[in-house]
């Protein structure tokens, strides 16, 4: 008999049982293709550059992921045990001793459980080799990934199973005691509108304040580096936002529907009577969890935010620093040459720019400091000569503009103020220079900052050195072997020079060493040489596919989870909330009517999390996009996180109907 | 409004298992009669009504409504129909928890979109004529089980259905509550000339109606007119129902 019960449970609730157990099914893939990679032999042998560092990656990965995976099904198998109350206490009621109850209760779990590591380990054999695929296409490694599970991850995975599967059924089982000891009826929640109405005022008041302060940090991010306040207003963002979103959720959001119902004229059209009603007593069950799920919503959408211009602003340091595949200067671009013919290097494009090297001074506003060093000079003509990609990171100038390009201090926020009042030795002082962070030619080939000034500042001022650059792209690489490279590594500085500071810039002088020094003083400098991509280009490549990787796989997993949360909470409502829908069936209401309902309360119960998680997010825009703009790709790829969320809206709509399309057959 | 059912039948289940619910039953109603259906549990008398009040379909027959055949009808517009022509009077109430009683009795003028002076007015009457005024605010939960059946009959009646339908409406009832909602619904079929088609096992319920049709195993077994004195009408069910017995459902153990 305890057989029939426990057939006919996991019958009665497949299309709950379905989504919770494919949610698992796919967490439990996810970790087992992250926990399998890292003892993959041709992972090691495609990335042994990486040495261990993708085993120590993928293993912390994956047990990050099964610790939230875990949470997620202890969370979540809950909704079952609590769905299945009345079903437990009429089974008591009827005499069935409580340890078989419990027995019921942690059998079906384990059941449960079974099933979706079973399909979950089929995903994990089905889709490793895709998997691992995409991951080596991500990081541009052209190497066969082979399928292959270690016997330590197998074993691995079946103490996973076993400990997981007897944890949840034994949380389950104490789940159902604890049902049965209360046995308290349905609970009523209570209205309480004298606290839920300034509740819900003072959420919206802390979400607009949020957003206006939002506004400002828009404007402040730029000066978090030497102030406090964009750090106060971020802490401020983040307190407003989460309780404010509460509190709309606890509030106003239940205060509105309570007026529309009191509004005659609205209320007492249709089937509007009921369903304003029945959408407050949803909204009032669901609280906690759609607060639940649009702080995590808003945390992708912030991981998300923070990954992308993290990247691009990796991305743009590493193209400013490395702009051309091969750089030299006018003292190794003969050895240069004459490597590269050795290897008939395919030449894409060569480019070369003459420079001068003078003294400025001038009072840094960024640093807050008084500035003597030397400084290259390039002419606007021979910066706009070169390619676009040099300078699409820089602010725009025209040809009688000065542009100072100087090195970054901080990977995600730049500072723009203009440059004042630079005094240069022999030539007019400059007033003002636009600010730049990428280099011509590679910031590593500079020992300083570099100055773009109008051709005829150029050809009449004097300099203290004058050196030629030059840059190459390659197609399919420089070639350069390890033995060439070792015989470049003597040409890695070209010169270095020792300034003398004196009283003023027109008595200091620059004196150029062609050896090292045997010592170093504070005002030497060093020419690079020559500046090479090579196996960092490869590296940077890898790494950053790696990294979308796991970044993807988590995002699409947090999605899946909260986006199945959602689901089964529409799906599981009580016998109660049902038994009504069937009632208003009975006295005439049309089944599009009703239909109209339901997909209410799905617009409604994934509509709300997205869009206050999108208000959230804004101030993750702010704190991340160097405070200036809403990208074009950003608004795209919160676009595609809306659409996949969507996806799980529609669905969870199709399955909640269908349910109740089955009720009313009954 | 004349009721006319032709030849309807109606099974469940597959095909071995398949139970005749209904088989070939033919009946007619006239306007403002108050017709019972009788018979014992299982004998298909909520089958026959869920059937004519259109919230099942027949597998076979027409049932034809002042010409209208509604068994023709798209399910839109059989919702339609009931909702403007029909009440609904169940054992368990089917009242809506989550509304108050006078948003439960106005609930099928607020579907069919009347307009909130019209609403009140006949809220007003409703509860007048059936003696609830004091209900009005009331959740139903805070209501007795008579009191609820009362406010069932009440939403049934508010938008002047031409036909209601009670299933078991004493069920749930004491004699008392029984006996107050049988005359109200005796009443608003003599005032309002509302045709009545009430289904029930109880003899002393029938004995309101003005004739009882009697089922047995999904085809009409009988039927009496009542002949102007319920003393005499009620003895008449009893002996008919004696006449009929429990039906198979209750004599599995003289089978066995």
């Amino acid at each position: 008999m305890y057989r029939k019960i426990i057939k006919r449970s996991l019958s009665n609730m497949r299309d709950s049982y379905l989504i919770y157990i494919l949610a698992c099914s796919f967490a439990i893939g996810i970790f087992g293709i992250l926990l399998s990679m890292g003892d993959n032999p041709s992972v090691h042998s495609a990335l042994s550059w990486w040495d261990d560092f993708i085993y120590d990656i993928t293993t912390i990965m994956s047990s990050i992921f099964a610790f939230f995976a875990f949470i997620y099904m202890i969370y979540v198998g809950g909704f079952f045990v609590k769905q299945q109350r009345n079903e437990f206490l009429t089974f008591e009621k009827l005499g069935m001793p409580r340890w078989a109850i419990i027995t019921i209760s942690f059998l079906q779990t384990a059941i449960v459980q079974a099933v979706a590591w079973v399909i979950g380990l089929s995903v994990m054999l089905v889709f490793q080799k895709f998997m691992g695929m995409l991951l080596f296409y991500l990081m541009q490694i052209r190497f066969n990934f082979v399928m292959h599970i270690g016997l330590k991850s197998f074993g691995l995975l079946v103490d996973v199973f076993l400990i997981s599967t007897l944890v949840l059924s034994l949380i389950n089982a104490i789940k159902t005691m604890r049902i049965l000891q209360k046995r308290q009826r349905r609970t009523i929640i209570k209205t309480r509108w004298w606290l839920r109405i300034p509740a819900g005022i003072f959420g919206v008041i802390l979400l607009l304040t949020a957003q206006i302060v939002t506004l400002y940090l828009f404007k402040d991010m730029r000066i978090i580096s030497y102030s406090s306040k964009p750090l106060t207003e971020i802490v401020y963002i983040m307190g407003a936002d989460i309780f404010g979103t509460y509190l709309v959720y606890f509030g106003f959001l239940p205060t509105i529907l309570n007026i529309m119902e009191r509004i005659h004229s609205v209320s007492y059209s249709g089937i509007n009577l009921f369903s304003f009603k029945y959408m407050k007593e949803r909204l009032f069950q669901n609280i906690s969890i759609l607060w639940f799920v649009t702080e995590l919503s808003a945390l992708a959408l912030a991981l998300l935010t923070f990954c992308y211009f993290g990247y691009q602003a990796v991305h743009q340091n590493y193209n400013s620093a490395y702009p051309f595949e091969l750089a030299a200067n006018k003292d190794t671009v003969k050895v240069i040459r004459k490597e590269l013919k050795k290897n008939h290097a395919q030449i894409k494009g060569s480019y070369k720019t003459a420079v001068k090297i003078n003294l400025v001074s001038y009072y840094s506003k960024s640093s807050q400091s008084y500035i003597r060093q030397p400084m290259t000079f390039m002419s606007y003509s021979d910066y706009e000569s070169l390619p676009k990609r040099m300078h699409k990171n820089n602010a725009k100038i025209n040809s009688h503009e000065f542009l100072k390009i100087d090195y970054n201090s901080s990977l995600m926020y730049n500072s723009d103020i203009d440059e004042h009042n630079i005094e240069v030795k022999g030539a007019p002082m400059i007033r003002t220079a636009e600010q730049g962070n990428s280099f011509p030619y590679g910031s590593s080939m500079h020992f300083g900052p570099m100055m773009i000034v109008p051709d005829n500042y150029y050809e009449k001022m004097p300099s203290e050195v004058k050196d030629t650059f030059y840059g190459w792209d390659f197609k399919k690489g420089d070639r350069l072997k390890h033995s060439q490279m070792k015989k470049l590594e003597n040409y890695r500085d070209a010169y270095y020079m020792k300034v003398e500071f004196e009283s003023s810039l027109s008595k200091s002088t620059i004196e150029v060493m062609k050896k090292e020094p045997n010592k170093y003083e504070a005002a030497t400098y060093t020419q690079a040489g020559f500046l090479r991509q090579g196996n960092l280009k490869k590296h940077f490549k890898q790494g950053g596919g790696f990294y979308l990787f796991i970044v993807a796989l988590f995002s699409v997993a947090l999605l899946v989870a909260l986006g199945s949360v959602l689901t089964l909470r529409i799906l599981l409502r009580d016998d109660y909330q049902s038994s009504q829908l069937r009632t208003l069936q009975k006295i005439g209401v049309e089944e599009s009517e009703i239909k109209g309902i339901i997909r209410c309360e799905n617009t409604l119960t994934f509509l709300i999390p997205i869009v206050f998680a999108l208000i959230q997010s804004f101030a993750a825009i702010a704190m991340f996009d160097f405070g200036r703009h809403i990208s074009k790709n950003i608004i795209l790829i919160y676009a595609g996180y809306i659409v996949l969320y969507g996806l799980f809206g529609i669905i969870s709509f199709k399955v909640s109907w269908r349910g109740i399309k089955q009720k009313f057959k009954l | 409004m004349q009721i006319v059912v032709k030849n309807i039948s109606k099974d469940f289940g597959k095909k071995r298992t398949a139970v005749h619910a209904i088989k070939d039953i033919s009946v007619e109603v006239d306007q403002g009669e108050f017709l019972g259906i009788m018979g014992p549990s299982g004998a298909g008398k909520t089958t026959l009504l869920n059937m004519i009040s259109t919230n099942e379909r027949p597998d076979h027959g027409q049932i034809i409504i002042d010409g209208l055949d509604l068994t023709q009808l798209h399910d839109r517009d059989q919702a339609k129909y009931r909702r403007n022509k029909m009440g609904f009077i169940y054992q368990s109430f089917e009242l809506l928890d989550s509304l108050n009683v006078k948003e439960n009795v106005i609930l099928p003028l607020a579907l069919n979109r009347s307009n909130k002076k019209l609403i009140e007015e006949r809220f007003i009457y409703m509860m007048q004529l059936l003696n609830i005024e004091n209900l009005s605010a009331r959740a139903i939960d805070e209501l007795s089980l008579g009191q609820r059946q009362i406010v069932a009959a009440a939403r049934a009646l508010i938008n002047r259905p031409e036909i209601l339908f009670a299933d078991e409406p004493t069920g749930s009832l004491d004699s008392k509550s029984a006996t107050i909602l049988l005359n109200y619904m005796q009443m608003i079929n003599q005032k309002e000339k509302t045709t009545i088609l009430m289904a029930t096992h109880d003899a002393f319920t029938a004995s309101y109606c003005s004739r009882v049709v009697f089922i047995k195993d999904g085809v009409i077994f009988s039927e009496i007119v009542n002949p102007g004195n319920r003393d005499k009408f009620f003895e008449q069910i009893i002996n008919m129902q004696r006449t009929i017995g429990g039906g198979d459902y209750f004599n599995v153990s003289q089978n066995n």
